[in-house]
């Protein structure tokens, strides 16, 4: 009775039921069998006969930077060097820059580690104090914000006054309060509104402060 | 941008690469390899996502979303079911129609605000995407000579999403006639592709 499904299962146009029905015949049917393994072929080539366009910058940058930033992760340290040297020389670069055009003390903008694959964010240093420039970030859970906390090796995360939703497309650019001396990461969390005053979820961001 | 000066060597050396080459190397984490692959194949992935979801935010995230799993991957992507290419677009396809069953119930597909997307042109291509290019338009051109009743149906369940039976309510057709149509369309595609399935189902 499903012979003659073959093209409706390739084309994944069958009901899920069906669909698994369909397997179980294939298994017993070798004229179905067939059939499929000549349509398989014909439907992966149709995955290509669209309208060709070019993948939109933003999409290629979100997605190279996350790889870069994990790949530095991933990396062992031997091979981090001239990593992290490029890093440093493009934030020496980048200070430059800044003090030509400003003439001001320098601005640094550091990746941020983002848990969400969709979001990004960035952390901006200016004269030692830090603003945090998140995008595509899902918003908060009914009930629930997110609070900016600064980590100091050996210490518990202190928490901050900055406490931040993001708009509809997910961006929000949030002033880290406080002083960074002597931290070395600035977390953001997602806590019950009013804030925690110590972490209740796991960080959805970490931030090098330097 | 002068500090990518003295990379250009490598990336040059990494293009002339193949995919499973490159995949070794994204399995050390290696970034640059990674964006050779992405070169390769983002348009591909997206063009497919947009055409079939025909949102670009929805596209973006969707592709997005495939690239950073095969990433993770690395030399674990499936490499039974094909190619590089292959895995990439079977997966947008299926994050695509997964997409489909959770959101055109309540949100319509609109293209109206999206930004004018760059349509790839003859001389932004590379001899191997040229050659792809036109494994494409061979393939699109074997699709619309097909009789419109067949190709309809084609297009409905395999870039739309839709089960056989919301074809046949939608069309006003018994299930029987709508399962037809797709088996006569892809016994015929398969006839006018004869070799270029294979080429395309090899697609590098």
């Amino acid at each position: 009775m499903n012979c003659g499904d073959g093209a409706a299962y390739v084309l994944g146009a069958l009901e899920p039921d069906e669909a698994d029905e369909f397997r179980r015949h294939l298994d017993r049917c070798a004229t179905c069998g067939a059939e499929v393994a000549g349509m398989g072929p014909v439907a992966d080539a149709l995955l290509i006969a669209v309208p060709q366009y070019r993948p939109p910058a933003g999409l290629r940058r979100r997605v190279l930077r996350t790889v870069r930033a994990e790949s530095r992760r991933k990396q062992p340290a031997r091979r981090r060097a001239p990593a992290l040297a490029g890093a440093l020389a493009l934030a020496l670069v980048g200070l430059v820059i800044a003090i030509a055009l400003h003439g001001s003390a320098g601005v640094k903008v550091l990746h941020a580690r983002v848990l969400d694959s969709t979001a990004t964010a960035d952390v901006r240093l200016t004269g030692g104090h830090a603003e945090l420039i998140v995008r595509h970030l899902p918003a908060p859970s009914e009930g629930r914000i997110y609070e900016v906390w600064l980590e100091r090796p050996g210490a518990r995360p202190a928490p901050t006054t900055a406490l931040f939703s993001v708009t509809a497309s997910g961006a929000a650019d949030v002033g880290v309060p406080g002083p960074l001396t002597g931290t070395s990461e600035i977390v953001v969390t997602q806590e019950p509104a009013g804030g925690s005053r110590v972490p209740t979820s796991e960080p959805v961001i970490v931030a090098p402060t330097g | 941008m002068m500090f990518r000066a003295p990379f250009s060597s490598r990336a040059a050396q990494l293009r002339a690469l193949t995919d499973e080459a490159l995949m070794e190397r994204v399995d050390h984490a290696d970034a640059l390899a990674f964006e050779v692959i992405f070169d390769r194949h983002g348009g591909a992935a997206f063009s497919l996502a947009y055409r079939m979801c025909g949102r670009r935010s929805t596209a973006e995230d969707i592709v997005q979303e495939t690239f950073l799993s095969l990433w993770r991957r690395g030399g674990r992507y499936e490499r039974a079911r094909g190619t590089v290419r292959s895995w990439v677009l079977g997966a947008v396809h299926n994050k695509a129609t997964d997409w489909f069953r959770h959101h055109t119930a309540t949100s319509g597909r609109d293209m109206s605000d999206d930004e004018a997307l760059a349509e790839l042109t003859a001389p932004d291509l590379t001899d191997r995407e040229a050659e792809r290019r036109d494994e494409a338009r061979q393939i699109r051109g074997a699709l619309g000579r097909l009789p419109t009743e067949q190709r309809r149906v084609i297009e409905l369940a395999y870039f739309g999403g839709f089960t056989h039976s919301e074809i046949a309510d939608m069309l006003e057709l018994p299930a029987g006639t709508v399962k037809g149509r797709m088996r006569l369309g892809l016994i015929k595609l398969r006839l006018s592709l004869g070799d270029l399935t294979t080429a395309a189902g090899a697609v590098r």
